[in-house]
């Protein structure tokens, strides 16, 4: 088995869900989008249609963080993470077309996967958040693990559901980051206007 | 199986609350029925939950529950959520308005939010055995109308000490911090222990009160922060862009 052709049946099967939704998409359809029979995809994926759309899940919910990543990693500071992280994550967000047909028409079908996936963000989001707050240096009394689990699970919630905040406003962006994620983790540190 | 529409939050919400008028007014039988049905989720979900269990429960006919609930289950579905979240609201009402400052107030209604939620005998099977049910209404788009309805009705209560918009911004951040420790819990950080939640707000919510520093023994050794810069950030001193809507989404205009 090469991972070449478990990745271009994920790929196949996400191009069927686009088309057809979660639940309608079957075994078949990703085998013939994929150019193998049946049996290979159950080869791959000996769980079937389940293990296929949570593959696709995950390798989408992958690829969404990765791109992440490559937005934020050059950032200089703390602020500018969190400000140039939110303001892609949410365009992505809104900007995914599959994501927001798939929440519109089986959204009991796409969360529970998606909270089972949140669980593991936010570690991956707080790890990539430790050396910015090492750096950014912390009050007395605050752990670093307690402020990058706070600062990932506040993001996750604004990605998710902004409530007041518009997130394509880089003015409200900046704003929510200096009231509501930052003053806690910087403690004296006057937050420099840039 | 397991059609049945669970509301759990309207985003007309406030306003039908205002204008006093639900789909049926909760008479005594509408609430009994309601808590039958609230007892047959807990114990075997809503899916296998049939209007005869619910008969049986609340000891009468299947024919009551159809002439109370003409919509069948899903109109007693919506019975249970109009009941228990007026019910939810009411007990944070009462341990909010009894807070006699911010940070208390704070405290007492995150911790009593967490604890009504966890200790929820029907809402914690669902999120168990049938999140399908549960979660597309806390999160995307209906995350936004159940963090605008928290916001509204729990504002008031922080009104005392904050102004009027700082204090629905407040309330919404509150509620974001609960919902996402219960929809994802963190290790260590259990909402309805109150001293954990009371760090929670001391640390990240309150940090930028003068006053409230000089009384955590954590933070006296650091002295207040200079409070002259509109961008310091924390509660009261909010630097707003210039924009004129800064509204709920979901909120009814």
């Amino acid at each position: 088995m090469d991972s070449e052709t478990g990745q271009r049946i994920v790929e196949a099967t996400y191009a069927c869900v686009a088309r057809f939704g979660l639940s309608k998409t079957t075994v078949e359809d990703a085998a013939r989008e994929a150019g193998v029979s049946r049996a290979t995809v159950y080869r791959y994926f000996p769980g079937g249609r389940d293990e296929l759309v949570d593959a696709v899940v995950s390798w989408q919910y992958l690829r969404f963080f990765g791109r992440l990543y490559e937005e934020v990693h050059g950032a200089d500071s703390l602020e500018e993470v969190l400000e140039r992280g939110l303001i892609f994550a949410r365009r992505q967000v809104l900007e995914h077309e599959v994501l927001q047909k798939v929440l519109q028409t089986e959204p009991d079908v796409l969360l529970p996967k998606l909270t089972v996936e949140s669980n593991r963000t936010v570690g991956l989001i707080s790890g990539f958040l430790v050396p910015y707050l090492h750096e950014h240096g912390l009050p007395d009394g605050l752990a670093v693990h307690e402020a990058a689990d706070f600062l990932a699970r506040m993001i996750l919630s604004y990605i998710s559901a902004p409530g007041r905040w518009d997130l394509t406003e880089p003015a409200e962006v900046r704003t929510l980051v200096r009231v509501e994620l930052l003053p806690g983790v910087t403690g004296v540190t006057q937050i420099v206007d840039r | 199986m397991g059609s049945a529409r669970l509301e759990l939050v309207r985003g007309d919400y406030p306003d039908r609350a205002a204008r006093g008028v639900g789909e049926a007014a909760a008479t005594p039988q509408r609430v009994r029925l309601a808590d039958a049905a609230l007892l047959c989720i807990a114990r075997q979900g809503i899916a296998k939950t049939t209007l005869d269990d619910v008969a049986r429960a609340a000891g009468c006919s299947r024919a009551t529950v159809y002439r109370v609930f003409p919509g069948g289950k899903d109109g007693l579905m919506s019975a249970v959520v109009d009941t228990e979240v007026a019910r939810f609201f009411s007990a944070l009402a009462l341990r909010m308005g009894a807070a006699s400052d911010l940070e208390e107030v704070l405290v007492v209604g995150m911790t009593e939010a967490a604890r009504r939620v966890t200790e929820h005998p029907g809402l914690s099977f669902l999120l168990e055995r049938e999140p399908e049910v549960v979660l597309p209404h806390l999160t995307f788009g209906h995350m936004d109308s159940v963090l605008a309805v928290s916001s509204t009705f729990t504002a008031p209560f922080l009104g005392r000490w904050l102004d009027h918009d700082e204090a629905k911004r407040v309330a919404e951040w509150a509620a974001r911090i609960v919902l996402s420790h219960l929809l994802c819990p963190a290790d260590g950080v259990d909402l309805t222990d109150e001293a954990r939640v009371r760090r929670l707000v001391r640390t990240f919510v309150l940090p930028s009160d003068p006053a409230r520093r000089a009384s955590d023994p954590q933070r006296a050794a650091v002295p207040p922060r200079s409070t002259d810069s509109a961008h310091t950030g924390g509660i009261g001193k909010i630097d707003r862009p210039p924009r004129s809507t800064r509204t709920h989404k979901g909120e009814a205009s």
